[in-house]
């Protein structure tokens, strides 16, 4: 049986891969663990497509976005270089142009979009796929991968603007002040703004407390998280409860996915157990984090940061200081939010459509399982979608799904490199590419090893701060539950989803991250340290070690060897 | 920080302010940013009290002012007295020799002075550089040359901090009268073929992208206090081409007398000639663009060419400071905003 490649044309291959670029990186905040085909080919396709979008309509001068590989479930990435300086030229002018809008009203554009992004998945949220024919339900799986195309355009675009901004704003608080954005006035600067996944978490915090009020703790106490539901059905105040709990599902919290970047596991929605664990949680931990007052207070320290340091600006230059400055807040509000609007949203949506075809395919006779739908790829959805009962994907299915179950024991290599290449060749040319989203998301910096210090593992600083800790070490969002207060969070990333757990944590280490990926950026609103890049972390580290994190010296000690 | 009698102008900084004076730790500071200022060295408030003391002026000095003060003193009335207490203190400063050791520190610097500029017993400035300006108190000799010369203007400037009118001001505004540390700058004079200021932004207009130059003849007085109308040339700076250029007829020019300057003829044939080559206005813009992209903030620079030397090292600067300009606020902001950007992406 010819078996197809899981994202024909862009699946990776040495002979030819190696003529664009002798280095191709793994995505690491994405892709460990390994993808499976059906989601790698969204994002192969159209990540790619919305980068090559996002740095043309900017018009960067140094980056023509980046070009993306599927290996193993694996994503590789190399950067498209501008080649030649009159390029570069012809591009910095277009830049002029093409910027203006991300200093002139960023918070308008962005909200255009927005409400363009949820136009279009409307219709493909709404629609009854159980009663829809096959047909209509082929239709609206054509509809979320225009849709997700569209997506990925707006993402990237506004990701290079706003992150540009960011650079350059770390690039002058370095000059001006000397700190870069691992410092603490720099997070004062760019942090403490709401936004909807804030929001979202508020809710589940008043939620818990609700409970509390209603004399529901007790309830959550004995209840394990998936018993939940049964459980409060008959409590006395539990109905009740159970309402305002399903209202905030339906409406905006059902949109979340453990894992951002994959669609093979359940949303809020479908599975609310984790809801019910952030419950259960913040009830017996006593996690009432105020994050209103919190906000308050950031505010303040953010206008009082701000006051003092334009102090030390000099007066004709205060105006672009202050420009900057707006354009980099912008930048982390964005980062933080359009996880939300952008990869959540249209990844939900995503699986929605899947398993709502794959229910009828089943029905059909087409799969045994409504998940082997994740190992098809669309042109194969196609093949069978108006006629499913016709097709037998079981051979396709199988096959991909051994192959994948192999993916993820071995893992991918953090990076494939031509010969003669080194690491050290690769890193260089990332960062003389000046790519704001490598420099910050993906890739980050590489950590530089202190032997002096004989610490055993090494990172980056995300979030400064010192902290002691028990290590525990969290793959998926359901291990969440095992923290304590005080815990070291040791994971290969942290997602959205997981925000609520910072507030009791003591610190945290990720395999991989950047200063503006989801770990950072929330252990900065939360004040806890957070060490990045160790690569080796959730290998090296076991629960029950106790361990130092010091996140100023990017180094990390195991106390009781 | 260990204080040095003596200090070259590269060695200093706005930190040095105290010891050596506003002036030198200026043209220091100027040197820090990698311009080139006219060469030499300054003497610090240490030399002036090693000075003071090991001759016996200091208590020589302080008895002289007790002896004038014990009656009392008033700066008004009793003029004929000051006049007195200024020329005797003045008279035994410029008469005691200066202490052997420092005297042949001073020639040593400037021996290597000479040494620098290839050019024997190279004629100097030699001013008086105080912490905070006191302007017109203190005296400048212009064209001070060789070593005995330059030892013995420097007691002069020292002794200038006792002429009538700094003592009367020291009294007025309740100074100590018999002390007055001052630092003094011995700088090789100009001979200046042209000079004349740069600013890297378009002041009118608040064009960011353009810088202009201006010059004369001669010293560049004559282009900052408008008395002539100065060659101007505008030039894009990121093309570094000379996008316009306007030379008209100069009649007078400011040269150094031997006191202070004055104004001169240009002769007939200079008059419609261009003050600067070309390739000294690109060198010009390059050199203030360094600045500019230092500071952060577009600058207003003075330069002089030193008709002795061959280019580039025959431009000297003597300042720079943030230009003062007609900004076309929020979008000359923006505009800046994303030169900066792109500026990023050229790493």
């Amino acid at each position: 049986m010819k078996m197809y490649d899981c994202v024909p044309g862009l699946e990776f291959d040495e002979s030819l891969d190696f003529q664009i670029s002798p280095a191709w990186f793994l995505d690491g905040t994405h892709s460990v663990p390994p993808w499976t085909p059906m989601f790698g080919w969204f994002w192969i396709n159209f990540c790619r497509h919305g980068m090559q979008y996002g740095a043309e309509k900017l018009s960067l001068p140094t980056v023509k976005g980046w070009d993306w590989r599927f290996k193993d479930g694996g994503a590789y990435l190399a950067l498209l270089f501008v080649k030649t300086p009159e390029e570069r030229k012809a591009r910095e002018e277009r830049f002029r142009e093409a910027i203006k809008p991300f200093i002139d009203d960023f918070t308008g554009m962005w909200n255009g979009f927005r409400d363009e992004l949820l136009a279009m998945y409307e219709p493909i949220k709404t629609i009854d796929l159980d009663k829809a024919t096959s047909t209509e339900q082929l239709e609206t799986f054509e509809k979320i991968i225009a849709a997700c195309r569209r997506m990925w355009e707006i993402h990237m675009y506004l990701m290079y603007g706003t992150y540009t901004a960011f650079v350059l704003f770390e690039n002058m608080t370095r000059q001006m002040f000397g700190f870069d954005d691992t410092h603490r006035d720099f997070h004062a600067l760019t942090s403490g703004f709401d936004n909807k996944s804030f929001q979202i978490d508020k809710e589940l915090l008043e939620l818990a407390k609700k409970a509390k009020a209603m004399g529901l703790d007790e309830v959550f106490h004995l209840n394990a998280a998936g018993e939940m539901r049964k459980a409060l059905q008959t409590a006395a105040s539990g109905p009740s409860f159970l309402k305002e709990f399903d209202a905030f599902m339906a409406d905006e919290a059902g949109w979340r996915l453990e894992r951002m970047a994959e669609i093979n596991v359940p949303t809020w929605a479908e599975d609310p157990t984790p809801a019910f664990n952030m419950i259960k949680m913040s009830l017996e931990k006593g996690i009432n984090y105020n994050l209103d007052e919190e906000r308050k207070k950031r505010e303040l320290e953010r206008a009082e940061t701000e006051k003092r340091l334009m102090e030390k600006v000099p007066p004709e230059q205060r105006g672009w200081f202050k420009m900057i400055l707006g354009v980099a807040q912008n930048s982390a509000k964005f980062s933080e939010e359009h996880n939300h609007y952008c990869e959540l949203m249209c990844h939900s949506l995503i699986r929605r459509t899947l398993l709502g075809m794959g229910r009828r395919w089943v029905a059909s006779g087409a799969i045994d399982s409504v998940d082997d739908m994740f190992f098809l790829f669309p042109d194969e959805v196609r093949k069978g979608g108006i006629n499913p009962d016709m097709f037998n994907f079981r051979p396709i299915v199988d096959r991909r799904k051994a192959a994948w179950k192999g993916w993820v024991e071995r893992g991918n290599p953090p990076a494939f490199m031509a010969e003669g290449f080194t690491l050290e060749d690769a890193m260089k040319g990332l960062v003389e590419s000046m790519d704001p989203i490598a420099l910050k998301v993906v890739v980050g910096s590489m950590p530089v090893a202190r032997p002096e210090l004989k610490a055993d593992l090494f990172g980056v600083c995300g979030s400064p701060g010192v902290a002691e800790g028990m290590v525990k070490v969290v793959w998926t969002e359901a291990e969440l539950s095992k923290i304590e207060k005080g815990d070291i969070l040791v994971a290969p990333t942290t997602s959205p989803s997981w925000t609520p757990v910072f507030n009791i944590l003591g610190g945290v280490i990720v395999d991989r991250g950047a200063s503006l990926s989801h770990a950072a950026i929330v252990g900065r609103e939360f004040g806890i340290p957070v060490v990045m890049n160790t690569f080796t972390g959730t290998s090296v580290l076991k629960d029950g070690m106790k361990v130092r994190v010091d996140a100023n010296m990017g180094s990390i000690f195991i106390l009781n060897k | 920080m260990d204080v040095k009698e003596i200090y070259w102008l590269d060695e200093l900084s706005k930190e040095y302010n105290d010891m050596v004076g506003k002036k030198c730790a200026n043209l220091g500071e100027l040197t820090n940013i990698g311009l080139r200022v006219p060469h030499g060295f300054a003497l610090s408030v240490k030399a002036y009290e090693h000075f003071m003391e090991a001759t016996g002026l200091k208590d020589k000095v302080r008895q002289i002012v007790e002896d004038a003060t014990a009656k009392g003193l008033n700066v008004e009335q009793d003029v004929g007295k000051m006049i007195e207490v200024s020329a005797q203190i003045r008279g035994a400063m410029e008469t005691t020799p200066m202490p052997p050791d420092l005297a042949a520190a001073i020639s040593r610097y400037y021996a290597e002075l000479q040494q620098k500029v290839s050019i024997k017993d190279v004629a100097c400035a030699v001013r008086s550089s105080g912490a905070v300006s006191m302007p017109g108190q203190m005296e400048t000799y212009l064209n001070v040359a060789g070593q005995d010369g330059i030892v013995d203007h420097v007691k002069k400037v020292w002794a200038s901090a006792f002429t009538t009118r700094a003592i009367a001001f020291r009294i007025q505004q309740n100074m100590p009268v018999s002390w007055a540390p001052i630092g003094v700058a011995v700088i090789m004079m100009i001979e200046a073929y042209s000079a004349g200021v740069i600013m890297t932004v378009l002041p009118n207009v608040g064009d960011t992208d353009r810088a202009i130059v201006e010059g004369n003849f001669g010293l560049g007085e004559s282009v900052v206090s408008g008395e002539v109308t100065p060659d101007s040339f505008v030039v894009h700076k990121g093309e570094m081409t000379i996008e316009s250029r306007s030379v008209g007829e100069k009649t007078k020019m400011v040269v150094y007398d031997t006191v202070g300057t004055r104004l001169e003829e240009i002769p007939a044939d200079m008059r419609n000639k261009s003050c600067l080559e070309d390739q000294q206005i690109l060198e010009i813009v390059r050199v203030a663009k360094n600045v500019e992209n230092h500071f952060g903030v577009p600058q207003d620079m003075e330069w002089v060419v030193d008709k002795r030397f061959t280019f580039p090292e025959n431009i000297f600067w003597v300042q720079a400071r943030g230009a003062k300009y007609a900004k076309k606020e929020a979008k000359q902001d923006e505009k800046y905003v994303i030169d900066l950007m792109l500026q990023l992406f050229r790493k």
